[in-house]
């Protein structure tokens, strides 16, 4: 009998470790569906925690300073999505010198709704929320506090004081699959992807359209980790890419494991989130990356006079500078570049979209007619492959959409 | 000199288990003290802040009752399976099964059964019967095994843990995924009548379920024949045996009110806060059940309490990111030197610290 | 330490020792002088508080008032033992009931486990040697690199023994050690003890069998309720004697056979057999009567099918062929609820294994049998407050010695743990019409003189009453005393059933070791 205690005793303890990590991380973001990669990265990063000033919580304070609150889903420590987001944030701070506070780690879920309406209690004047589970949260914790704004990112829902903001990541995915569909000398090209949303299957696609706008022999291999974090399946997964020939490695995940298979494989990759070249070295070509900060700044500033329309449903483009790629590797050859950079100037300029017509489909049906292009609710909804892409996508491509 | 030794106690009043207790958590708040004060913040600042933003005002409380809700039913779970030395650990995954099972019922019984009447008299216990029968179901097999082929039951029920959160996933990932979703993950939101009742803010009828459910568990445990035969079962099993009672059925039926609980958890989750079945279900509560299941010694009345205060102190946590600025990992750091303390603590409620004076002549 | 005028050379010295339990006070201001070369018996009741003040002495507890010497230079110093480990680097060492082996290391492994300054890298033929010396000189010959599973119970506690003395211990207490000992090893412990004392050590014997301590011992302490009634030298007291000190009153004879008719038949089992939990045959083919108002005695050399037995006739243990009757009614494949429901009642070999919960009230085991029905049960519920009356009762009529219905059954003592399971499994046999069968394994095994006289005259009771007593025991005497017939077992068969009146102790034997009766 007291040895059963003793031992249930340890079962529990070695509990406490998972419950206790629970709490705050939730599902490990297995599921989370806008890219925003949970980390555990322990890296310390350049984002200054200290520069965060301490709130005096409590009443509204109607007539005071403004201040801007921000939830995230994993820590600012992860060097990819959520990161992006703090440096929005940090943004905020020093251009326009409001006050801001943030809480990571927070698990999408029962959690969330809690931890988003103690920040409109404090009186926050504006809460962004970073992840797509927290739409529902948002919008519920909105219609109590309809004196602050709520600013979601990557979802689908609003309300008066609830806004929607996401960005065209498809238009630097495009640019990356150029980048990648020229360095390529066996034609293959691997992609490490996470989840079969649309999100993913958006980014698949456009960089294959890119890749082929260069190369029309190109072809796009895919493998899904069924994971945003997992360093060993991500590996594993450009791992076995390399051995099927493919010689640039692009992904949808939250590590540089796939950059460094390629790198330590003599190939080349694309990274994804942060400019991941400076991590893993000039094998990375480039990398689509998010800048959350002059989106954020032009909210605040509105909101501070008082123009902000709060119930917005903002896809930015590259011509807001939410999206972009980052600086070309060295041994991208002139040509190349000079071709990107055009290509990158007419997406800015409005006069290119990668999904415009004709598109076919991985099935041969002609998706996209010419002279038609998608909407945003059938690029939102996206969950097929066009012509070049070899994987697994859950539907079969459709005719005659766009217009 | 000075030097100390444990000796075992016969017996442990209850006077000292409240001195253990404020023992144990002095400790640990000193403790935390030290580390906070290591990162340049104010113990006293950052303890009045947790306490004040887990029950410092009725936004607050009523928070902190919401986290408590499904603490109280799966402590209860798990607290019923451990009275009979029956070592549930799936509770998370039976939750998880009856979650999808009140799922089924709010998102697709509207369609299949339409003569139904869709109001929440019917809807709600329908839901809540067919997620206390997949709950008991999900924790039947591993019941079953142990019962009839003596298969270990922590092993079957933790991996059915795994199967029945994977299935959740694959659900409102694939199959069960909202049309007018934009093909991003997550059912449906149910129909109003398959809402829970909210009394205040978040503050749902889950929390009466688990209360009466506490008081329901109380009365098998202290009052039934049921309830002798689940103590004898677990402090001797020849004895039981010997008693005339069977421990087969009994494991079964246990299984079937302790599975039930958790499967409950997962109905009172969904169709009290999320509304619908989405990322965010599986968040371990089945595994903190078992943290405030053995902080209660199994006593289903204390279940409650320990649920609340555990509720507390996860909701408070959050300020230590909130009103101070710290990082999350400061918050988890004390909430699982709290918890340390508290469990570890117990020793001292079975075992008496004697002071010993030693003189230096002996030898 | 013949010569009279010899001061006593004293080795240990308790003085006013007293250990108090929250309710119980164990020792109570007990003195204890244990001389150099002398085997001192401490003889008591279960309870009487030998196991602590033995624990005191070796470092478990610490005693709440008092002082321990020991001698040092010829002189007694008053030392504060602090821990078992403490007590060892005093030079006293306990050897436990239970023993404390690790039973996949050798003897080797277990003699140095846990001791300080053993080196990183072990010369285990060295220690090996060393330790067969040891044994050698003492008379226990063990094989030094035997795994402790492959050795006997009574090797294992050479073993326990070896632990002690090449740890340095001058002063060894043993408690209890021929409870789990054949009398061959009995005789060699004995013959391994007198070396020692002859070298100078002390022991202290922990007993409360009073022919072991009229055989072994020098001196003998008796306690009683925490207190030192008298410490005699053996050769001027008698059994008699210490049974009186110890029971604190004389003892009665045992109950008398009864001499009456025999009622109608009870059980009977018809060419029953079973299997062990290895599938292999346990009972083969055992038929046997148990009257009303008989005791049926059962004897035979543990482990020849008596546990079995009476696990068949309760239902604990299904059957492989053959047929169990009770009352005329096939029983056979009965569960253990319908053998109680039949009123057949257990008084089970195991008592804190089987008989008790012992984490559970006494009120809580005392209702075991009665919970299912009125008055204890309304439909689903249990009345705990009746369970607790009834409890009382129970306490009361069967002089169960308890601080009350809430203490956990494990804390009281084996003869009040069997008093209390005899008062539930008797009172369970009176709701049988025409008598209960009362099966009684082992009923007054590890008891002290007073509780085997209370237990004895309890099951007499219920004869006499018309019940029918399964009496397994492996007290011959026992059985000669009090059983109406012997069935002897061995190798799970029935050698034959004879009446003690007609047979002899060496028939008996005989019968024991295989040979039929003709």
């Amino acid at each position: 009998m007291t040895s059963k205690r003793w031992w249930i005793a340890l079962v529990v303890l070695a509990m406490i470790a998972a419950a206790c990590g629970g709490t705050t991380s939730g599902e490990g973001g297995d599921t989370d569906t806008t890219g925003a990669e949970p980390a555990a990265t322990t890296e310390a990063t350049e984002a200054p925690t200290e520069s965060t000033p301490e709130t005096t919580g409590g009443e509204t304070d109607a007539g005071g300073d403004f201040k801007a609150a921000f939830v995230y889903v994993a820590p600012i420590g992860d060097l990819g999505w959520t990161w992006a987001h703090d440096q929005g944030r940090i943004a905020l701070e020093e251009e326009l010198g409001i006050e801001t506070a943030f809480i990571e780690n927070v698990p999408e879920g029962p959690d969330a709704e809690r931890v988003i309406r103690d920040f409109a209690q404090k009186g926050y004047n504006v809460v962004f929320t970073t992840s797509f589970g927290y739409m529902d949260p948002t919008i519920n914790v909105a219609s109590e506090f309809p004196d602050t704004q709520f600013v979601h990112i990557s979802g689908f829902k609003t309300a008066a004081n609830a806004s929607n903001v996401f960005g065209a990541m498809e238009e630097a995915r495009y640019l990356s699959g150029m980048v990648a569909g020229a360095a390529t000398e066996s034609n293959v090209l691997g992609f490490v992807a996470a989840f079969p949303i649309p999100e993913v299957i958006r980014g698949i696609n456009a960089f294959t359209l890119g890749a082929r706008s260069v190369n029309p022999d190109a072809t796009v291999k895919v493998v899904w980790t069924n994971t945003w974090f997992g360093p060993p399946q991500e590996k594993e997964a450009a791992e076995a890419l390399l051995a099927a020939g493919a010689d640039v490695i692009a992904q949808h995940q939250d590590t540089t494991e796939p950059q460094k298979a390629a790198a330590d494989a003599g190939k080349f990759s694309i990274g994804y989130d942060s400019d991941m070249r400076s991590f893993v070295g000039d094998s990375v070509l480039t990398s689509p990356v998010w800048d959350w900060a002059p989106k954020y700044i032009s909210i605040v500033e509105e909101l501070q006079a008082g123009t902000y329309q709060g119930d917005e449903s903002w896809y930015g483009s590259m011509a807001d500078g939410v999206v972009d790629i980052a600086e070309l590797s060295p041994l991208v050859d002139a040509e190349t570049k000079e071709l990107v950079e055009m290509k990158r100037q007419e997406i800015i300029d409005g006069s290119f979209q990668p999904f415009c017509g004709p598109v076919l489909g991985a099935n041969g049906a002609e998706i996209v007619a010419e002279g038609k292009c998608l909407t945003l609710g059938e690029l939102l909804s996206m969950d097929y492959f066009v012509e070049g892409v070899e994987g697994e996508a859950p539907n079969e491509a459709p005719t005659g959409l766009g217009s | 000199m000075i030097g100390f030794t444990l000796e075992k106690r016969l017996e442990t009043s209850t006077k000292t288990n409240l001195l253990v207790l404020a023992g144990s958590l002095l400790v640990a708040l000193s403790a935390g003290a030290l580390l906070l004060l290591a990162v340049g913040a104010s113990p006293l600042e950052a303890y009045g802040a947790m306490l004040k933003g887990a029950f410092g005002g009725r936004l607050e409380i009523v928070e902190t009752l919401v986290r408590a809700t499904p603490l109280i039913l799966t402590g209860l779970s798990v607290a019923v399976a451990f009275r009979m030395l029956f070592w549930n650990i799936g509770a998370e995954g039976q939750l998880v099964a009856g979650g999808i099972a009140a799922s089924a019922v709010a998102l697709f019984l509207p369609g299949a059964a339409p003569w139904v009447p869709q109001n929440a008299w019917v809807y709600l216990p329908l839901m809540g019967t067919a997620a206390i029968a997949a709950g008991a179901v999900w924790g039947l097999v591993p019941a079953l095994l142990k019962s009839s082929l003596g298969v270990n039951e922590i092993i079957t029920t933790l991996m059915f843990n795994y199967v029945a959160i994977l299935l959740y996933q694959h659900l409102f990932n694939g199959p069960w995924k909202d049309p007018e979703g934009f093909g991003f993950p997550g059912s449906a939101e149910f129909g109003e009548f398959a809402f829970l009742p909210r009394f205040t803010g978040r503050l749902h009828l889950g929390l009466v379920i688990g209360l009466v459910a506490a008081v329901l568990v109380w009365i098998v445990f202290t009052k039934t024949k049921w309830g002798y035969e689940i103590a004898l079962i677990g402090e001797n099993e020849t004895a039981a045996r010997y008693a005339g009672v069977s421990v087969f059925r009994n494991i079964v039926l246990v299984m079937i009110l302790s599975a039930g609980l958790a499967g409950l958890t997962g109905f009172s989750e969904v169709a009290g806060v999320s509304h619908r079945l989405q990322q965010g279900l599986a968040v371990n509560n089945g595994f903190t059940g078992i943290i405030v299941a053995w902080l209660a010694k199994l006593h289903p009345l204390r279940v409650v309490v320990v649920a609340v205060l555990l509720a507390g102190l996860l909701v408070g946590g959050d300020q230590i990111q909130i009103t101070l600025g710290l990082p999350a990992a400061i918050g988890q750091v004390l909430q699982g030197a709290i918890l340390l303390s508290v469990l570890g603590g117990d020793i001292f409620s079975r075992y008496r610290l004697r002071m010993i004076r030693t003189t230096a002549k002996e030898a | 330490m013949t010569d009279v005028t010899t001061i006593p050379d004293v080795a240990v010295q308790l003085a006013g020792v007293t250990k108090r339990f929250p309710g119980v006070l164990a020792n109570d201001s007990v003195d204890l002088d244990v001389r150099r070369g002398e085997i001192h018996a401490l003889l008591g009741e279960n309870g009487a508080g030998k196991s602590t003040l033995m624990s005191v002495l070796c470092g478990l507890y610490r005693p709440d008032e008092g002082t321990i010497s020991l001698a040092s230079d010829g002189r007694l110093k008053p030392v504060d033992i602090r821990s078992p480990r403490h007590a060892i680097e005093l030079g006293i060492g306990m050897v436990h009931q239970h023993f404390k082996l690790v039973r996949s290391l050798s003897v080797t492994e277990n003699v140095i486990i846990g001791m300080d300054g053993v080196p990183l890298r072990l010369d285990v033929d060295k220690l090996g040697a060393e330790i067969a010396e040891i044994g050698l000189r003492y008379h226990m010959p063990v094989e030094p690199g035997a795994t402790i599973w492959q050795l006997s119970v009574g090797e294992q506690q050479r073993v326990e023994i070896l632990k002690v003395l090449y740890r340095g211990a001058d002063v060894l207490i043993l408690d209890e050690p021929t409870a789990v000992l054949t009398p061959k090893e009995s005789q060699d412990l004995g013959r391994t003890l007198r070396t020692m004392v002859a070298e100078g050590k002390s022991i202290i014997f922990i007993s409360h069998k009073l022919d072991e301590v009229m055989s072994f011992a020098d001196r003998v302490t008796v306690l009683r309720q925490g207190r030192n009634v008298a410490t005699l030298d053996v050769s001027a007291t008698s059994k008699g004697e210490l049974a009186k000190l110890m029971v604190g009153r004389e003892l009665s004879a045992p109950p008398a056979r009864r001499a009456g008719e025999l009622g109608t038949t009870l059980l009977e089992l018809k060419g029953v057999s079973t299997l062990n939990d290895r599938g292999l045959p346990a009972l083969r083919e055992i038929s046997l009567t148990l009257g009303g108002g008989e005791i049926l005695g059962i004897a035979g050399v543990a482990g020849n099918g008596q546990r079995f037995l009476a696990e068949v006739v309760t239902g604990l243990r299904p059957t492989t062929g053959g047929a169990i009757e009770v009352r005329g009614k096939d029983r056979t494949g009965a569960s253990p609820r319908e053998m109680i429901s039949a009123g057949v009642v257990h008084v089970p070999s195991d008592r804190l294994g089987m008989g008790l919960a012992g984490n559970l009230s006494l009120a809580d085991n005392l209702a075991m049998r009665s919970y299912r029905r009125p008055p204890l049960a309304k439909g689903i519920f249990l009345d705990r407050r009746k369970m607790v009356v009834e409890a009382n009762g129970l306490i009361e009529r069967f002089n169960v010695m308890t601080p009350g219905p809430a203490t956990p059954a494990r804390s009281l003592s084996g003869g009040n743990q069997q008093k209390a399971i005899l008062a539930r499994e008797i009172t369970a046999g009176h709701e049988a019409a025409g008598g209960a069968v009362i099966v009684a394994a082992y009923p007054t095994r590890g008891l002290d003189v007073g509780a085997i006289e209370s237990v004895r005259a309890r099951l007499a009771e219920e004869r006499d009453r018309g019940s029918g007593v399964l009496l397994i025991s492996e007290d011959l005497d026992e059985l000669m005393a009090m059983a109406d017939r012997i069935a002897v077992f061995h190798g799970g068969e029935v050698m034959g059933i004879v009446a003690p009146s007609e047979t002899s102790i060496e028939e008996l034997g005989l019968l024991m070791a295989g040979e039929r009766r003709t």
